[in-house]
């Protein structure tokens, strides 16, 4: 476990000196809101490396620097506090640009934190009860996680990002599952942003291993036919959790 | 810790609370208490003053979206805006596309002033006079300098390891070891 302690801290010194790339810094986030313990350590290096932040020459702020960013924040909704059922976090998107490859062993141990592995960094990972019956991490055509779908099989399921998608003004994305070829993609609900947000999913059967998890780009309100008509943005096949 | 400090620390945990409970004002404290450090230190970062203003103006509407998710038991208020701005003025610094239309005299005197920032004699300007500062003295010469490129003038590691003349192996290297011994030396 040292070796993975040992890569966890470089990591650690990574986000906090700015050396990752943004994609990179949404999985490392993912894992700290996960683990108290690294969140700690990442703080703390933060604090302990902040003079070098704040011997920077003060300048005054233009004039209507103030009201103008009010007048943003008053249109600008607030991220949730992260959702209690998974203790696992909201990542935020960045309006930034096109992420580019993270190192792939970060994607992977950001995927096998939602998968329910503890990283063990000091602290023990706390996963509240109900736990998901099946996890899908869906990801784009270039391979990169993109978002990730819990579901509980009670007709809920939860979705939360990893990663910025662009959806153009009068679009939303929308959730499907495909329970089976006989009935079809099954919409799970639509989302106007890439937010996580509890999905109330139809009365489906019980969701499987390898079942397909996918979300589309569709106008908004949904897609007008009742099946996915945009492009997809990610997929991904469960995995169950009965472990 | 100063009192002048230590109330500076608990007006910026009572403005991010008000963030984090929909208040805007929240914002605007922040402004009052760190706006024109923080503005700097995007100055510093991207040279440009009206990048710097953009980077700051994105970085407050993130504290403001991002405020719940703070939670107050993982280090200070402080250093959490600080951060947000910092990865904010990188990420504008990153983008290709975001700095299309600088043109290339601009964009190299931007990318090279950035190195002036850490130059061998004023290094120590950069880390105040408190305990960090003899931490940071007491590191090798080039593990010195690599961390303070990162960290205060925001270059990659490929670039550091250019600018040091070394493999990018080599300057990695010296990040992770110098910051074992900075943490060594600061706990």
């Amino acid at each position: 476990m040292n070796a993975f302690r040992d890569d966890v801290t470089a990591f650690a010194d990574d986000y906090v000196l700015g050396l990752m790339s943004p994609t990179e810094t949404e999985l490392f986030e993912a894992l700290m809101a996960a683990d108290p313990a690294l969140a700690a350590h990442v703080a703390r290096l933060r604090d302990q490396l902040l003079p070098l932040d704040l011997s920077a020459e003060a300048l005054a702020l233009p004039p209507g620097f103030a009201d103008r960013l009010q007048a943003i924040i008053a249109r600008t909704p607030q991220d949730g506090a992260p959702l209690p059922l998974s203790g696992d976090p909201t990542v935020a998107p960045v309006p930034a640009n096109l992420p580019r490859a993270p190192r792939r062993w970060l994607a992977g141990l950001a995927a096998s934190l939602v998968l329910g592995l503890a990283l063990g960094f000091g602290g023990a990972m706390q996963r509240p009860a109900p736990a998901p019956q099946v996890v899908a991490v869906l990801l784009d055509d270039q391979g990169q996680p993109r978002a990730i779908i819990e579901d509980y099989g009670i007709e809920t399921a939860q979705i939360r990002f990893v990663s910025d998608v662009e959806v153009p003004p009068g679009f939303a994305i929308q959730a499907w599952t495909l329970p089976s070829v006989e009935m079809g993609p099954r919409s799970l609900g639509v989302l106007d942003g890439p937010r996580a947000a509890s999905l109330a999913g139809p009365d489906l059967p019980a969701p499987a291993d390898a079942q397909l998890y996918e979300i589309t780009l569709e106008p908004a309100g949904g897609s007008p036919t009742g099946r996915p008509t945009g492009p997809i943005i990610a997929k991904g096949l469960a995995a169950a959790q009965d472990i | 810790m100063t009192e002048d400090a230590e109330q500076r620390n608990r007006r910026l945990d009572r403005a991010v609370t008000d963030c984090a409970e929909g208040r805007p004002q929240g914002i605007d404290a922040i402004l009052e208490l760190e706006g024109p450090r923080l503005l700097g230190l995007a100055r510093r970062i991207l040279i440009r003053h009206d990048l710097a203003e953009e980077a700051l103006q994105d970085a407050m509407v993130m504290v403001w979206r991002k405020a719940a998710q703070q939670r107050q038991a993982d280090g200070s208020a402080r250093g959490w805006i600080y951060a947000i701005l910092r990865n904010r003025c990188l990420t504008i610094l990153r983008d290709g596309a975001r700095l299309s239309s600088l043109s290339p005299d601009e964009l190299t005197r931007m990318q090279e002033a950035r190195q002036e920032l850490v130059s061998d004699d004023d290094w120590k300007l950069l880390a105040g006079k408190g305990r960090l500062g003899e931490c940071l003295d007491a590191l090798d010469d080039p593990a010195r300098r690599a961390i303070l490129l990162a960290h205060v003038a925001g270059y990659s590691h490929g670039e550091i390891s250019a600018r040091q003349g070394v493999p990018l192996g080599t300057a990695k290297s010296w990040i992770r070891r110098g910051l074992a011994s900075l943490r060594e030396c600061l706990s």
